[in-house]
């Protein structure tokens, strides 16, 4: 799978190569005019493995996200020149021009990347061999397309989406340049809120941890599925933002969204002693005792891994069937006599 | 009265009975689907073990293509078409080209033998109709008429509004994104005739192609080949050059007749667009123009 992707990765690694040409001060300038060439829709091509390559950047989606302060370059960085060669692959543990401004040194994912590293979705195991099925370990990309920024605005007491004008009116009273308060404003307030909606965080673990033979390879269970079954994955499916996914419940305390450990693991956060501490998490059960979730959460009900679960779900199956349909025949039988008051197979002698 | 109230509760019954077998198989699926869904995850997969690495690809374009992403913001849905892997967004879908003859049987994305123009040449075939640069006017024929056609009808219509737009966002300062490339519309050559205008490519040459590749199970390969060698006919050996149109002084389409704006033609027929395409000069010259011929060179 990794592998089908690195050869799409050449068409973002060239694709980043525009942007921004008509912008706004806070997008950076597109110093080689990549945009030039990069705005058509049908800048494209099928590469020698038959893989749809897509080099279009649309530029006002790039610029609704934390990367539209970057140059094409920035991220391309062996694009030197126009008209170039096919594009490296991006490597997002790179430093790009801007600085942070709590360190002043100049940004990099490096962090996230070494933490991802040491997490269950990291290739080197404890001992810093390669795991097994190494193509299977994600990169960046593989959860990551452009991130955009999901603001909030708070009115009245009251919290919507979206970018409070009235907010960034008074931003602007001291932050007069650019769009610096704009963009500081959207950085900030998205991350009071996912910065995904949960059904899109979902579908992003499902496109691994639903596909069955990447289950067989690692012996994993089918807990996508699974949680879709219970209240949390049913709430989300409405369109609750407010109930947990899969990051609410498998991030390891304290940590950044990257560190996930396998349940297995003491320091994972759906360890069978940290459970309790999970549920009660801020935001969400803080006034649960121990045993809230102290069941089997999200179970797959596989008759040879789990038989008692197995069986005891045909059981309970069986007895809503017997118990509904026993009781619609009923119904269905009293509604005929109804309808055929007199109706008999037994003819009555005269 | 007696009878009609007998009647409206006979209904009323039926209605009933209906309502409880529709009831109990409503509840069907709730009740027992998870093993269905197990079952059918299975049998996938049993069919997934057997099947070819060409297979399953086409397997996943098919998928592909009936999937969309869904990015929710609050305040904004953004739909767009899925592509696996791919970073940066794309926003919209594009309108399929459904009357080109051409396309009937390359597709959308039909160049990939020069490595230095394929995906320019492909970013034109969005707007370009193929016959606009492979069919060039012969030695001593008049020159052709260019108008735009709608992608789905085929019929000819006025120039795009979206050329309007880009103009627009050249005036103002605010942030304007037009959209590029994606008119809904082609621009294809014609002739005029007797006062009224005939494209090149028309309905009938359509239906011929249609009528080719349904019955070309039936034919010989001999008259294979001598259809395809009608259906090309007029192809030229050597299509119309990037210099012929970006260039300063005498450009091939006429760019202000076909609604674009000054400044943007300007910009394609200036500086840093023809500067570009001076350094491609590769061309690749299709090998279906000369039957017999190994496809081998690039």
């Amino acid at each position: 799978m990794i592998r089908r992707y690195s050869h799409i990765f050449g068409a973002s690694l060239v694709a980043i190569v525009s942007l921004t040409l008509y912008s706004a001060p806070v997008v950076a300038d597109d110093e080689l005019d990549c945009i030039m060439c990069h705005k058509y829709r049908g800048l494209s091509r099928i590469d020698e493995d038959g893989e749809f390559r897509l080099f279009y950047i649309n530029q006002e989606l790039f610029n609704s996200g934390p990367h539209r302060r970057n140059q094409c370059k920035d991220c391309h960085n062996d694009i030197d020149r126009i008209p170039h060669k096919p594009a490296v692959k991006v490597d997002c543990a790179q430093q790009c021009h801007i600085v942070e401004p709590s360190g002043e040194k100049r940004f990099t994912h490096e962090s996230i990347a070494e933490t991802l590293a040491r997490s269950a979705h990291g290739k080197l195991d404890a001992e810093g061999n390669p795991k097994p099925f190494q193509e299977d370990y994600p990169d960046c990309k593989d959860c990551h397309d452009q991130p955009f920024y999901r603001p909030v605005s708070v009115d009245k007491g009251t919290i919507h989406p979206g970018v409070s004008e009235r907010a960034v009116t008074r931003c602007k009273s001291c932050h007069k340049n650019g769009d610096f308060a704009e963009d500081f404003y959207e950085h900030v307030t998205s991350r009071l809120r996912k910065t995904r909606f949960p059904m899109e965080t979902i579908e992003n673990c499902a496109k691994c941890h639903q596909d069955p033979e990447f289950r067989e390879r690692h012996e994993l269970d089918d807990v996508v599925t699974s949680y879709k079954q219970t209240f949390h994955g049913k709430l989300i499916a409405l369109g609750s933002e407010k109930t947990a996914d899969c990051l609410d419940c498998h991030v390891v305390a304290g940590e950044n969204t990257h560190l996930i450990e396998s349940q297995s693991e003491p320091a994972s956060a759906v360890y069978k002693t940290n459970v309790p501490a999970t549920c009660g998490t801020e935001g969400c059960h803080t006034q649960a005792g121990p045993y809230l979730a102290g069941f089997q959460t999200h179970v797959t009900y596989d008759r040879e891994k789990y038989p008692m679960q197995f069986y005891m779900l045909i059981f309970f199956k069986g007895l809503i069937a017997v118990v509904l349909y026993f009781f619609l025949a009923l119904i269905f039988f009293e509604l005929l006599r109804r309808l055929f008051p007199n109706f008999t197979f037994i003819r009555e002698k005269r | 009265m007696n009878l009609f109230k007998r009647i409206v509760f006979k209904l009323y019954v039926l209605i009933l009975m209906g309502f409880t077998v529709w009831y109990g198989m409503f509840m069907y699926p709730l009740i027992f689907g998870f093993e269905g869904k197990e079952e059918a995850a299975l049998s996938l997969q049993e069919l997934g073990d057997g099947v070819a690495a060409d297979e399953e690809m086409f397997a996943r374009l098919i998928e592909e293509q009936e999937h969309t992403s869904r990015t929710d913001l609050g305040f904004k849905v953004i739909e767009q078409p899925y592509i696996e892997g791919r970073f940066h967004h794309i926003g919209f879908s594009v309108q399929k080209d459904q009357t080109s003859m051409c396309v009937r049987c390359h597709g959308n994305i039909p160049h990939d033998k020069s490595v230095e123009l394929r995906s320019f040449m492909n970013m034109h075939a969005f707007y370009l109709a193929c016959e606009t640069c492979h069919m060039p006017p012969e030695e001593g024929q008049p020159d052709h008429e260019f108008r735009w056609y709608d992608k789905d009808s085929g019929k000819l219509v006025p120039n795009p509004r979206a050329l309007h737009d880009i103009e627009e966002s050249y005036r103002t300062a605010a942030r304007i994104y037009p959209t590029y490339g994606n008119y809904g519309a082609k621009i294809a050559p014609g002739i005029e005739e007797n006062g009224s205008f005939r494209l090149l490519h028309g309905k009938k040459d359509m239906l011929f192609v249609e009528r080719y590749i349904s019955e070309q199970g039936r034919l010989t390969p001999e008259k294979k080949s001598q259809m395809e060698r009608v259906i090309h006919r007029g192809v030229s050996e050597k299509p119309i050059e990037c210099k012929y149109c970006h260039n300063d002084q005498d450009q091939f389409l006429p760019f202000a007749k076909l609604g674009y704006p000054p400044q943007w033609t300007t910009e394609l027929t200036n500086s840093s667009v023809v500067g570009m395409i001076e350094k491609y000069k590769e061309f690749y010259i299709p090998s279906f123009l000369t039957p017999g011929i190994d496809e081998g060179a690039d």
